[in-house]
C-alpha cells in the first residue's frame, strides 16, 4: 500500500489509532508537518471530529517540523488517577489534564511547539483570514475576540489561515496559512454556533482550566489553499468592551509595529530578518484598532474596512 | 543507535535511510541541543523538510550568538576602567575565537572567570550594571557557600534582559578532590582583540572542557559534551594535540583528559583521540564510571543506575563528606521550611 497523504476521515479508526500509538502518524497543514503520538482514545475521537479533512499518512514520509507526544506526566499517573501532558520534546510548564481533556493538551502542546520551534517564520499570536486579494491579520490577547471574529469572517466567505498564528515569511513578507481548528471559549461557542450552524462545531469540552471549549472545524477549501500565502491588506486590533458603541481608530505604521512585536513568540530570536519582514508587511496594510460590544458590530466594521482596503 | 546518530551529527556517518529513525535522530539532536551544530555540518547537503528543520536549528543558534556578542560588550562596559580583563570560558570563548566548537552551538549562560582578588570588585560592578542574584540564592548562607567552597558565584541574572552570567573564581570547586593547577591555565590565557577580555589557550580550552565534563558535575549534557570535545580537539594543530597529555599532567588533569580521549575514541571512533590516549600512560576513570558515562550517553532517558552512580560521584568529587553532609542537611532544612511556609500561606 502506498504511504500517501489522504483525508483523515477516509481512514479506518483502527489505522489512525495504531499509527498514533506507534508515533508514526504524520499530518501536514500549510508549511508545517507534524508527527503525532498518543495512546488516548479521546485523541482519536478528536482527530475524527476536528481534523477529519486534514491530510495525514500512517507512516512518516520524512522528518517533521514538530513532534507531539501526549503521554502521562509520570509512571504513577499512567495507572492511578490518570493524567496526560503534551510533550513537544522540550521542557514546558504544562498543567497535567485528565484523559478526557487530552485533546486540549494536544492542541496546546502543538501550539507551543510551533510557536517555539519553528523559526523559519516570524510568528505572531493572531488570527488570520484572507481571500484571493489579500489577508486580514487580527491581533488580540486570548479572550480578545479574535477567534469569534475570524469565525464570523469565515461565514462571510474568507478562508481561514489560522486562529492562533500569523506566520510571516521572512523573505516575502507574506502570511502563510496554517489552518487548525478554531478554538472557542465559553460564550463565543454559542455565538459561533448561531451563525455557523451546528455541523461545523466539535463537541464541547466542559470543566477545562479555561471553562468550556469547543472547536470550529476547518473547511476542506481552507486546507486545499493552505500552501498559498497572501500579503496582509488589513491589520486589526479588536478591543471587546461590553455595551460599548462601535468605534474605529486608525493606527500609524510605527504604533502597529510596536503593538505587533510583543505578540510575537520569536521576533526577538530572528534579528534583522524579522524586523525587515515586519516592516514590509505593515507597509502594505491599513491598520486599525476597533472597539465593539458585540460580534455583529465588529463584523460590520470589518466589512467596511476590508472593502476600503480593497479586499 | 545513539552512537550512529552522534556520528551523523558530526558528519562522520551518513544520514539514516530509514525515515522513522531519521526523525528520531532529528528529535534527539533538537532535544539535546546539537541541532544547530548538525545543521552547520550538513549545510548544502540536504533538501526538502530536512533542510527546513535544520534551518530552524541554525536560526535558533543565530540568536544565541548575537546575544552573546551583545552581553560580552555589556560586561566589558560594566568593567570599564577597573583594569579587570575576565577570561571568557566555554561557549563564550568558542564563539569569540571562531572555534569549530562554536559553529551552530547553543549558548545560554555566559561564563567568565576573574582572579580571586578581583572577585568582589567584579561582582560589585556587574551588580551596579543590573545583574542580580536570584531570590533563591540571595541569602547569607549561599553567598558565603559559593565563595568559600564553590568555584563560581551564584548565577547573576540581568534585571532587564534576563541574561545569566556565571562569575568563576576557580575552574573547579575549592574543595574538589581533583587539585587542578588553574593558576597555570590563567597565566597562559590570551587576550582577545581590544584587550578587555581573555580566553584560555587552545589546549587549555580542551582540558577545561574535559575537566568540566568528567571531574565536575554528573555528565548532564552528554551529547553536547561529546560534540564539543570532538570539535575542540579539531581546533588544535597536530603540534598542539601532541601537547595535550603533557599539559594535562602539568595542570593536574590527566584523568579527566584521558577520560575525554577515551570516550571520543570509544563512542565516535575518533582516531586522533585514540592515538593520543595510547601515547600517554594516563588512565581514564575506572570501569564503573566509564560504564556509567557510556550508559548515560547511550540511554539518556533511562540509565537510572548510571545516573545514580554519576550523581553520587559528582558529590564525592565536589567536597569531603563532612562538608557535603553539613551542606545537604542545611538544604534539606531549608526545603522543609519553604514547604511549611507555603502550606501556611495556602491555609491563610
Amino acid at each position: 500500500m502506498k504511504n500517501e497523504f489522504q483525508r483523515l476521515g477516509d481512514y479506518h479508526r483502527e489505522d489512525i489509532d495504531v499509527a498514533l500509538r506507534s508515533g508514526s502518524l504524520e499530518m501536514e497543514l500549510g508549511p508545517f508537518s507534524m508527527r503525532l503520538e498518543g495512546r488516548e482514545a479521546d485523541i482519536v475521537d478528536f482527530l475524527f471530529d476536528a481534523y477529519r479533512d486534514a491530510p495525514v499518512r500512517l507512516k512518516l514520509g520524512d522528518v517533521t517540523d514538530v513532534a507531539i507526544n501526549v503521554r502521562p506526566p509520570n509512571i504513577i499517573r499512567k495507572y492511578i488517577r490518570r493524567q496526560v501532558i503534551a510533550d513537544p520534546g522540550f521542557i514546558v510548564p504544562a498543567v497535567p489534564l485528565p484523559p478526557y481533556l487530552s485533546p486540549l493538551a494536544f492542541e496546546m502542546g502543538l501550539n507551543l511547539a510551533i510557536a517555539l520551534k519553528c523559526c523559519r517564520f516570524t510568528t505572531f499570536h493572531s488570527a488570520v483570514v484572507g481571500n484571493e486579494r489579500g489577508a486580514i491579520l487580527i491581533s488580540a490577547h486570548s479572550g480578545g475576540g479574535k477567534s469569534t471574529l475570524a469565525s464570523a469572517l469565515m461565514v462571510e466567505g474568507y478562508r481561514l489561515f489560522s486562529d492562533e498564528f500569523g506566520l510571516l515569511d521572512m523573505e516575502t513578507g507574506m502570511l502563510h496559512p496554517y489552518p487548525r481548528p478554531v478554538s472557542l471559549k465559553e460564550k463565543s461557542i454559542d455565538i459561533v454556533r448561531e451563525f455557523t450552524g451546528e455541523k461545523w462545531l466539535t463537541k464541547t469540552f466542559g470543566g477545562t482550566p479555561k471553562g468550556d471549549i469547543a472547536y470550529r472545524r476547518v473547511r476542506p477549501s481552507d486546507i486545499q489553499l493552505s500552501k498559498t500565502p497572501m500579503a496582509a491588506k488589513l491589520i486589526l486590533f479588536p478591543v471587546f468592551q461590553e455595551d460599548t458603541p462601535p468605534s474605529v481608530r486608525e493606527l500609524s505604521k510605527s504604533e502597529t509595529i510596536m503593538k505587533l512585536i510583543p505578540s510575537s513568540t520569536n521576533y526577538h530570536l530572528l534579528g534583522t530578518a524579522s524586523f525587515e519582514a515586519l516592516i514590509k508587511m505593515v507597509a502594505g496594510a491599513q491598520t486599525f484598532e476597533i472597539t465593539y460590544g458585540n460580534t455583529q458590530d465588529s463584523l460590520e466594521i470589518t466589512r467596511d474596512l476590508a472593502a476600503k482596503a480593497g479586499l | 543507535m545513539i552512537r550512529d546518530w552522534l556520528k551523523t551529527i558530526i558528519g562522520q556517518a551518513p544520514m539514516p535511510e530509514n525515515i522513522a529513525e531519521r526523525a528520531k535522530m532529528i528529535e534527539f539532536a533538537d532535544t539535546h541541543h546539537v541541532l544547530g551544530q548538525m545543521a552547520v555540518t550538513w549545510e548544502g547537503k540536504t533538501e526538502g523538510k530536512l533542510k527546513e528543520v535544520l534551518e530552524n536549528g541554525l536560526l535558533r543558534t543565530g540568536f544565541d550568538h548575537r546575544m552573546l556578542r551583545f552581553e560580552k560588550d555589556r560586561i566589558t562596559r560594566a568593567l570599564l576602567g577597573s583594569g579587570i580583563a575576565p577570561i571568557l570560558l566555554k561557549g563564550g570563548a568558542y564563539v569569540a575565537v571562531g572555534s569549530k566548537a562554536a559553529k551552530g552551538r547553543r549558548v545560554s549562560d555566559i561564563d567568565i572567570m576573574v582572579s580571586e582578588e578581583q572577585l568582589d570588585q567584579t561582582e560589585g560592578l556587574l551588580r551596579a550594571a543590573g545583574w542580580e542574584f536570584d531570590e533563591t540564592t540571595n541569602n547569607d548562607y549561599d553567598i558565603a557557600y559559593y565563595r568559600k567552597y564553590m568555584h563560581e558565584l551564584p548565577p547573576l541574572r540581568h534585571n532587564k534582559r534576563q541574561t545569566v552570567v556565571d562569575v568563576h573564581h576557580h575552574l573547579l570547586p575549592r574543595t574538589s578532590r581533583i587539585k587542578l593547577q588553574s593558576n597555570l591555565m590563567l597565566d597562559a590565557a590570551m587576550p582577545l582583540a581590544g584587550g578587555k577580555l581573555k580566553v584560555l589557550a587552545p589546549v587549555d580550552r580542551f582540558i577545561h572542557s574535559a575537566v568540566h565534563s568528567f571531574a565536575d558535575g554528573s555528565f548532564d549534557t552528554p551529547a553536547r559534551t561529546l560534540v564539543e570535545l570532538y570539535y575542540l580537539l579539531r581546533d588544535l594543530s597536530t603540534e598542539e594535540q601532541k601537547n595535550i597529555n603533557i599539559r594535562a599532567a602539568d595542570v593536574g588533569a590527566t584523568q579527566p583528559v584521558a577520560t575525554a580521549l577515551w570516550i571520543l575514541a570509544d563512542v565516535l571512533d575518533d582516531t586522533v583521540a585514540d592515538t593520543l590516549l595510547k601515547a600517554s600512560n594516563a588512565k581514564p576513570s575506572g570501569l564503573i564510571v566509564r560504564y556509567a558515562l557510556k550508559q548515560k550517553l547511550m540511554h539518556i532517558n533511562k540509565a537510572y543506575s548510571a545516573k545514580t552512580i554519576l550523581l553520587i560521584r559528582s558529590h564525592y568529587l565536589r567536597m569531603p563528606w563532612h562538608l557535603l553532609l553539613a551542606h545537604l542537611l542545611r538544604k534539606a532544612i531549608r526545603n522543609v521550611r519553604t514547604l511549611l511556609k507555603r502550606a501556611d500561606q495556602e491555609d491563610s
